[in-house]
């Protein structure tokens, strides 16, 4: 109900038959647009014929144009866009060029997320998408002065600031709208027509008085009425209307003259009085509605003589201010200066009520709650807006519209919403959803004391589940594991068996909660439950959606395959069951990406990136910013281009949305363990006192990766007291939990650890025993991204096992050292193209090898022992080295292979 | 104590009949020898007077003058200070 588009705002008004042409004012606007200006403004007040003006422009103009009618209820920005991009789609019906028909969907697709993305973002995406528009077209915005809301108006002014060239717009409106007005008059690219160029001149009004109207009025007369109104059309109009079948209209026009009233209040009674009294009642009753058609009418009016759509195309033909507004004649709407009027003579409030009431009752039972609700409101009835806000609550929830619910609801007395407490709790959950968690907590107190009121044992166990529940979510959203705990498992307990809903909301709320705590097994069970349960509900979106956390976790566990699997299993139901929404894939080719990228195969790392990236840019999940730019900066780690990713980490940590998913990675970490590659061993420290850690501490899964990145600042500052013990509780606890992922990290931070302190048995076992872990899964990465200290292990790792290894590790140690001298393909085009270029011939791995140690300060005799190789060939392998990088000694070669990119 | 709110008059062109009153609830109007209309009393914030304006707009009625008029001889806060 709050989904559909109500093609009625999008109708384009035809010109109006019974009209003065007014070629004057249509030359004008033709002449400006025609020199090129592309904003134009009509501002007036009421009754001054902006909306006939501009469509009777419109139809002659010959150009394809689109129009939205504004009205009160568009002052939230998201549904102002999406009327806006509504508006657009319907230019798609014109034939206009370059237009797909479901242009703006980019935009739509923006306006789906939780969180609204930034302004610019958004209107960034709308600009690009006219810009795909060919040929030039019009916009009309009618009733511009009805928008009251800053964001609104902040997209107005973006949207004339960058106007597209194709695109002109018009507003129409009874205010000077918030745009820099002044400015674009000195510019010449405003074109303005006001109330004094609206104004009828003498000669229009006789115009429309004798010609249009049918009257015979003599110069005189219509010159006093043409003084009397101004030259206001509505005035003219009502006057007009006055005067027909008349046999003296120069009285008329003399006590008219002759009265100070303001115009429409002397001119509304006389058209009125003259009107038969059940057109009478008709139109005072249905006054109360913004628009109408013949059912609405009949049920407001109950017993009336003509049918409602009869009397409403008498209405229209008698000129009697109906406007139209569909082609096929079924809805209706009144000028807004005539309803207005109407209304104020309403004089009982009683019948005013029960008329509220009946309209109330037809939108109901027409299934818009929206109106419904409105007009229960207007009419007093609370208990029944109340029942219509909590049946609107979930469609509207669903719809991304908790905003505008929570606006509607808030209108309602506190003492009406606080005796409610199914109410109230659905207040709790919307200002729950919207990250208001104090409004939402008072809520559901206030649910709780309503509870206590009634005292109905039967009612209150679901709603106290659903209360626990919200408040986990909001414990979660704070950060505080154990409350989450609390009332997720309260909550499982309290809700009923039978809602599978909610049970699916409470399971996944502990589902996440045991991640943060690193019970990561207990979590998969969760989340396979809760996917199960999705499916039953139907959901298919958020059940393959949720395969990326699912293979978030199986990654933690060291099971990358299994990720593979899951994410590869959801991308495949995804094309099978929801096609045209599989920009929700974006995350699972990124996480397919990354293992792929783990894996060494950079290819398809590549490649899955790239679809990544497409998807991404239409994917309405939230986090995908923060995502896509952590992978990005690890990319770039594993290029060595430090700088770069140290600008993605700060992009991606302003991009992130609070949500559920608990941090595991904090971007401050991963900058420290870049600085720590940079040699910024100051940046690092900086980083370990601002966050107050140390080695002492009880370690739990949330801090592992930030105890980890401590244990590396302690190692790079030469400082080891502490580390061991620390990396020995986390690898204890990560046992215990099973996490193999994280035992996998522990045990090479371990070993580095162990080999700078020259402890090279004890760095060898743990190496050995991350080796026995990492080879199933194929790790590479990890390996290679640690660097030259890491490739010095493997390599004593190799030679000391060289008679007994199992033969698989062997070929797993080969392929890993491999990788080491290998430029990353793909990834980093620009260093391969480097190295053909300027290369004749490339080092072999074996040079490379040397070239390191060389760089490193060490010595040839030293590079011999290393890698047991007599001296004689060390210095041989040296000459060879220099000769292709046509160096002249050692310095000189350590240089070309950086400008190279080998080191 | 509160400060009572301030007391507006606003002038329109053309005169009103009586039915206005209580559509501008709580002010009073009166029909002036020249043809305008003064609508005289308290409006409780500036929101508020926004609102009015907003209705007269609405309605298309030419919106001459808005004046706060001072109704206490002496000032707020001067008589806050003597309760002291």
């Amino acid at each position: 109900m709050s989904a559909p588009i109500l093609a009625t705002k999008l109708y384009i008004p035809p010109p109006r038959q019974k009209i003065v042409p007014r070629p004057r004012l249509i030359e004008r606007l033709d002449a400006v647009f025609n020199a090129g200006s592309r904003l134009t403004l009509i501002s007036a007040p009421a009754g001054f014929g902006k909306t006939t003006l501009v469509s009777e422009w419109i139809a002659g103009c010959g150009r394809p144009a689109a129009w939205l009618s504004l009205e009160e209820g568009d002052n939230n920005l998201t549904r102002f866009l999406i009327y806006l991009i509504a508006a657009l789609q319907t230019l798609a019906l014109s034939k206009i060029g370059g237009i797909a028909a479901n242009i703006g969907a980019g935009v739509l697709a923006m306006l789906q997320s939780p969180q609204l993305p930034s302004t610019e973002s958004i209107l960034a995406t709308l600009l690009n998408e006219i810009a795909t528009i060919s040929d030039s077209f019009i916009l009309v915005l009618d009733d511009y002065h009805v928008i009251d809301s800053q964001s609104i108006d902040h997209v107005l002014a973006f949207l004339v600031e960058h106007l597209p060239s194709q695109m002109h717009l018009v507003i129409a409106s009874r205010e000077d709208p918030p745009l820099p007005l002044a400015r674009l008059r000195a510019c010449g690219q405003l074109a303005e027509l006001r109330a004094a160029d609206l104004c009828f001149t003498p000669t229009e009004a006789a115009d429309f008085l004798n010609q249009v109207m049918g009257l015979n009025l003599s110069a005189e007369d219509i010159t006093a009425l043409e003084t009397r109104t101004e030259g206001w059309i509505a005035g003219l109009k009502l006057a007009a209307i006055s005067m027909q079948g008349r046999s003296d209209p120069t009285r008329f026009i003399q006590s008219f003259t002759g009265s100070h009233r303001f115009v429409l209040d002397y001119l509304i009674e006389e058209v009125l009085g003259r009107q038969p009294e059940n057109i009478q009642m008709f139109l005072l009753r249905t006054s109360i509605l913004d628009r109408m058609c013949g059912s609405l009418c009949d049920a407001v009016l109950l017993d009336f003589p003509a049918s409602g759509q009869e009397t409403l195309e008498y209405l229209e033909h008698a000129n009697l201010f109906v406007i139209p507004l569909d082609q096929e004649r079924r809805w209706y709407r009144y000028h807004h200066l005539f309803s207005e009027l109407l209304r104020l003579r309403f004089g009982q409030p009683q019948e005013l009520s029960n008329l509220h009431l009946r309209a109330s009752a037809w939108y109901e039972a027409n299934d818009d709650l929206a109106e419904a609700f409105h007009h229960a409101f207007a009419a007093g009835d609370f208990e029944r807006a109340v029942r219509l806000a909590e049946a609107a609550w979930q469609e509207m929830e669903r719809n991304f519209q908790t905003v505008a619910w929570i606006g509607w609801v808030k209108k309602l007395p506190d003492a009406v919403v606080c005796s409610q407490p199914s109410l109230c709790v659905l207040l709790g959950r919307a200002f729950s959803d919207v990250g208001e968690l104090g409004s939402s907590e008072t809520y559901l107190q206030s649910a709780e004391r309503a509870l206590a009121d009634k005292k109905d044992q039967e009612q209150s166990s679901p709603l106290s589940g659903t209360i626990a529940l919200i408040r986990a979510s909001n414990a979660q959203n704070e950060g505080d594991l154990a409350e989450t705990v609390k009332y997720a498992e309260l909550s499982i307990q309290l809700i009923p068996e039978n809602d599978v809903y909610l049970r699916a909301q409470a399971a996944i709320t502990l589902g996440f909660t045991h991640w943060a705590t690193g019970n990561l097994e207990a979590s998969l069970r969760a989340m396979h439950t809760w996917v199960e349960d999705m499916q039953r509900l139907g959901n298919q979106e958020f059940a393959i959606a949720s395969a990326f956390a699912v293979a978030d976790m199986q990654v933690i566990l060291g099971r990358l395959s299994d990720a593979e699997k899951s994410l590869r299993q959801a991308i495949q139901q995804a094309a099978m069951h929801i096609p045209e929404a599989e920009s929700i894939t974006a995350h699972h080719h990124l996480g397919l990406a990354m293992l792929a990228h783990e894996r060494g195969n950079d290819a398809a790392a590549a490649q899955y990136l790239q679809t990544a990236a497409d998807l991404g840019q239409r994917t309405t999940l939230v986090d995908w910013l923060y995502r896509w730019n952590l992978a990005q900066a690890r990319l770039k780690e594993s290029d060595r281009e430090w700088d770069s990713a140290l600008d993605l980490l700060d992009v991606a940590g302003r991009a992130y949305v609070k949500n559920p998913i608990p941090i595991l990675r904090p971007v401050e970490a991963l900058k420290t363990r870049v600085y720590l590659k940079q040699g910024r061993l100051d940046k690092a420290q900086a980083w370990v006192r601002a966050r107050g850690i140390s080695t002492e501490v009880e370690v739990r899964y949330l801090d592992e990766y930030d105890h980890l990145t401590l244990a590396r600042v302690r190692m790079a500052e030469g400082s080891f007291a502490g580390v061991s013990g620390l990396l020995e509780r986390l690898l204890a606890l990560a046992e215990t939990q099973k996490r193999s992922g994280s035992v996998i990290e522990i045990l090479l931070t371990q070993a580095l650890v162990y080999q700078a302190q020259n402890d090279w048995p004890r760095a060898l076992t743990a190496l050995e025993r991350a080796l026995a872990l990492t080879e199933p899964e194929g790790y590479l990465r990890t390996f290679v991204d640690e660097g030259e200290a890491m490739r010095l292990m493997l390599v004593d790792f190799k030679s000391m096992n060289e008679k007994q290894a199992t033969h698989l590790l062997r070929d797993y140690v080969d392929k890993i050292l491999a990788a080491f001298s290998q430029p990353v393909e793909a990834i980093s085009k620009s260093t391969i193209a480097n190295q053909e270029s300027e290369m004749i011939e490339p080092l072999t791995n074996r040079e490379l090898e040397i070239l390191r140690l060389i760089a490193e300060g060490q010595s040839n005799a030293e590079i011999s022992q290393r890698l047991y190789l007599a001296l004689s060939t060390v210095k041989g392998h040296n000459l060879r080295i220099f000769n292709k990088l046509q160096a002249q000694n050692r310095t000189e070669a350590v240089v070309r292979a950086q400008e190279l990119g080998l080191l | 104590m509160e400060t009572p709110p301030p007391i507006y008059e606003i002038r329109l062109a053309g005169h009103l009949s009586p039915q206005w009153v209580d559509w501008f609830e709580g002010l009073t109007v009166s029909l002036e020898e020249d043809g305008d209309t003064l609508l005289t009393g308290p409006v409780a914030d500036q929101a508020a007077l926004h609102g009015l304006i907003k209705k007269i707009r609405d309605l298309g009625m030419i919106l001459v003058s808005i004046n706060r008029v001072q109704f206490n001889e002496s000032h707020p806060n001067r008589s806050n200070k003597e309760k002291k």
